[in-house]
């Protein structure tokens, strides 16, 4: 085992009665040829014969690094310095948190001692769920949701307790709350060690490769027709509809092919991340440039779109067309009574709310961030919002790197590290958030804007 | 640092003996007369070696299950504290090589070792509580349960000992069983020295900042800027100069006249990685500074705490602990792969 090697070190919580003593005495009592320290906290019971069984008090101390505020545990701090000295003894750490802790302050303690991230790495979040009282658990408690929403694996136990379709209906749930997390069923927690060591948690790549459909991007546009012009005046003409404002990006040179779409759509996304201009009816919409559609009046209203040579553009709307029954017309020439069909229509995936309060959301674009609007952006984002926000991971394309970053955080605090290089791989950036009320479109917006 | 790459120690430093230990080593320790070093590894394993041959007299074993955590030698060098994971202390006939006496705390951590100036009582430490014991291991004094962990104790004056904890240090009298003085900062404190007089109370804090102290006038100020948290300070012998560790620069703030608060520290720059042990020489203001990287570095200072290398060596690995010979003409110093080397000092 190379002494220059950061050592793995899983977090496993849950409540009391999920199962986390049976799961830490098979870790411990099994043949699986690995050396694990284990510590667990102080009423813990778990091989008390063995040498790397070490009960913890779980002492959480609130503290200030700079401007930022937060918790660690100071008693892991201890343990883990004096672990240290010992590393040539284990391979993995396990530290076990009693059922009613806030996981933050155990993954924040990876983050906040610089000797311990020197010499030690978090691998994961383990949250064991007793799969017959999870959902009153659920509704009666913070700690829970906040349990499930830390989790990297979610070990449905007991699951032989319940029926499988509530198990059907628990696991949406839970992905809900957190998109992230690889859920597994077990009965007497009986899941194989590597379901709870060296999960490579922080490997997104792992994550991807087991649901490819995770991250779809979402747009802040629902709708885009692509619309063939000559040289000349048009108009937007659109009834009455669900929203007294409307936001649209015209694209100037825009094709109708799959590919063509998407770029187009990850240029708008870019623009909508701009302050919008309000135009009033009768006003002008130029190209390439976010629009705000004031459309609070009774009737049909027109916007008028001056088109220079023949071309195909592209209408990005925050609504579907239907909705306010949009159309375009050629005004100045003889035959301006119906209006101009679009050659390509397409919907976009919306970006949607959640009801549960805990909730999470992934964003994926392509193309690079600007490095010093990102740290500007995550900055404030973690400082102003950080206690609600959990977890945040995923990669980032920075510009003039050459090297893919690996950004993660926990509440304020986080962390980028750059890892392998893009090569051949399409440069891309994907984030994934999970809080409580989070503003998901003020997110989504924030991140747009330091889109080069 | 092209000059810490040559194999021969430079400067003031002598070639002494070296030998070693089992295991990562702990820590060493001088009698009084400098017959004797002790060197303990983090396994429990306990060396006794003759002070100028290296040869070793004595040696044991799995002396504390789990772990051992701290070591304390007696000020006239007869007997040797140690306390380990399993919550034990065990005192240790130097001469003999035998425990004469054994103390359990409990099930916790025994992290803290310290006999009283006078040799007649020894401090400890165990998860909340501070205990002083007598030499013969009888419990004088329990203190009452700390807010949380107590991280390190030292002793103030005869009777009266102080200990730092999350959010506080606090001073006892021991012998009446009444809480002192209590300084309050709401942070986690890690370590701690006090000045020979007493009065300055120094502790290095999680949030890489050193925090002190004066018991006189209750003031308090703050150092930060380190990029660790320094775990490892002394005083000189007079008091005048404070060695800070928390980097690979070593930071020396100086006390004389008002004090260090608005000067610049005095900042001791070979280290290539960050310090792990610090001592001051019995005498004067000589510094020897250990560090990650297995240099060992003596620094002669001024009273602003600025100086030069005057000596310089290294060990095999990381080095963990470094320790003046009571006449200041020896140095030892022990490693993670455990290490044990001992230099002359050439005058």
């Amino acid at each position: 085992m190379s002494s220059t090697s950061k050592v793995p070190v899983t977090i496993l919580t849950g409540f009391l009665g999920s199962g986390k003593t049976t799961l830490l005495n098979r870790i411990l009592t099994e043949e699986h040829g690995k050396r694990i320290a284990v510590i667990e906290n102080e009423f813990g019971e778990v091989g008390i014969d063995q040498g790397l069984v070490i009960n913890a008090d779980e002492e959480v101390f609130e503290m200030s690094n700079g401007c930022i505020c937060c918790t660690v545990r100071g008693d892991l701090i201890r343990i883990l310095g004096n672990l240290m000295k010992r590393r040539d003894k284990f391979d993995y750490v396990l530290v076990e948190t009693t059922g009613l802790a806030d996981p933050g302050p155990v993954a924040q303690t990876f983050f906040m001692d610089d000797e311990i991230r020197d010499e030690f790495t978090l691998d994961g979040i383990v949250t064991l769920v007793d799969a017959a009282h999870i959902d009153q658990q659920l509704g009666r408690s913070d700690e829970s949701s906040e349990q499930v929403a830390f989790a990297d694996v979610l070990i449905l136990n007991k699951s032989d307790l319940v029926t499988s379709d509530s198990l059907d209906k628990l696991e949406p749930r839970l992905r809900e709350m957190n998109k992230m997390a690889r859920i597994v069923r077990s009965q007497e927690a009986n899941v194989p060690v590597e379901t709870v060591l060296n999960l490579g948690a922080f490997d997104l790549d792992q994550v991807l490769d087991r649901r490819p459909t995770f991250l779809e991007p979402e747009y802040p546009f629902e709708w885009t027709g692509v619309y063939s012009v000559e040289a000349g005046t048009y108009e937007l003409v659109l009834e009455e509809g669900p929203d007294p404002n409307m936001s649209i990006v015209i694209k100037s040179d825009q094709e109708g092919d799959d590919l063509s779409l998407k770029d187009g759509a990850e240029f708008c996304v870019r623009k909508y991340a701009d302050d919008a201009e309000l135009v009033s009816p009768g006003g002008p919409i130029s190209f390439d440039s976010h629009f705000d559609l004031e459309l609070s009046a009774k009737g049909k209203k027109s916007f008028l779109i001056e088109v220079d040579g023949q071309t195909n553009i592209g209408l990005f709307t925050q609504h579907t067309a239907e909705e306010f029954d949009m159309k375009l017309y050629r005004v100045d020439s003889k035959d301006s009574s119906s209006p101009i069909d679009p050659n390509v229509e397409r919907t976009w995936v919306a970006q949607h709310e959640h009801d549960d309060e805990v909730g999470s959301f992934a964003i994926e674009r392509e193309g690079d961030v600007d490095m010093d609007l990102m740290n500007a952006w995550l900055s404030k984002l973690l400082a102003e919002k950080g206690i609600d926000i959990f977890r945040m991971k995923g990669f980032v394309s920075i510009a003039g790197e050459s090297r893919r970053f690996v950004f993660q955080g926990v509440h304020m605090l986080f962390d980028a590290q750059p890892e392998r290089e893009w090569g051949e791989m399409i440069r891309c950036n994907q984030l994934v958030f999970i809080g409580r009320n989070l503003d998901e479109h003020d997110i989504r917006r924030g991140f747009d804007a330091c889109l080069i | 640092m092209s000059d810490i790459r040559q194999t021969r120690n430079t400067g003031i430093l002598r070639d002494g003996w070296t030998g070693f230990v089992e295991d990562y080593a702990l820590s060493c320790n001088w009698s009084q007369d400098g017959n004797v070093l002790m060197a303990c590894d983090v396994m429990g394993g306990i060396k006794a070696f003759h002070g100028k041959s290296g040869e070793i007299f004595w040696e044991c074993s799995d002396t504390h299950d789990s772990g051992l955590l701290a070591t304390s030698m007696h000020p006239e060098g007869i007997l040797f504290a140690t306390s380990g994971q399993d919550g034990n202390i065990m005192i240790w006939s130097v001469e003999e090589g035998t425990p004469k006496t054994q103390i359990n705390l409990g099930s916790g951590w025994t992290e803290n070792l310290t006999w009283s100036e006078d040799g007649d009582c020894f401090a400890a430490t165990c998860s909340r509580h501070a205990y002083v014991f007598d030499k013969n291991g009888k419990e004088i004094w329990r203190s009452e349960t700390h807010p949380s962990t107590v991280t390190a104790i030292a002793w103030s004056d005869k009777n009266e000992l102080a200990t730092a904890s999350y959010g506080q240090v606090a001073f006892y009298d021991i012998e009446h069983s009444q809480l002192l003085q209590k300084f309050q900062w709401k942070g986690s404190l890690v370590s701690m020295v006090l000045s020979p007089d007493g009065d300055v109370v120094a502790c290095g804090s999680q949030d890489n900042s050193v925090h002190f102290w004066r018991r006189s006038t209750a003031e308090d100020s703050m150092m930060s800027g380190y990029a660790y948290k320094p775990t490892d300070l002394d005083f000189d012998y007079s008091g005048t100069l404070l060695a800070t560790g928390g980097s690979e620069v070593v930071t020396v703030w100086s006390f004389k006249g008002s004090g260090p608060e608005g000067t610049r520290p005095g900042q001791l720059e070979l280290h290539s990685k960050p310090i792990s042990s610090l001592c001051f020489a019995p005498k004067g203001y000589r510094l020897a500074s250990g560090a990650k990287d297995g240099t060992v570095i003596i620094w002669d200072l001024n009273s602003d705490g600025e100086g030069n290398p005057v000596g310089a060596a290294m060990i095999t690995d990381k080095v963990s602990n470094v320790a003046w010979r009571p006449d200041g003409r020896a140095l030892a110093a022990v490693g993670s792969k455990g290490q044990v080397t001992t230099w002359r000092i050439r005058n």
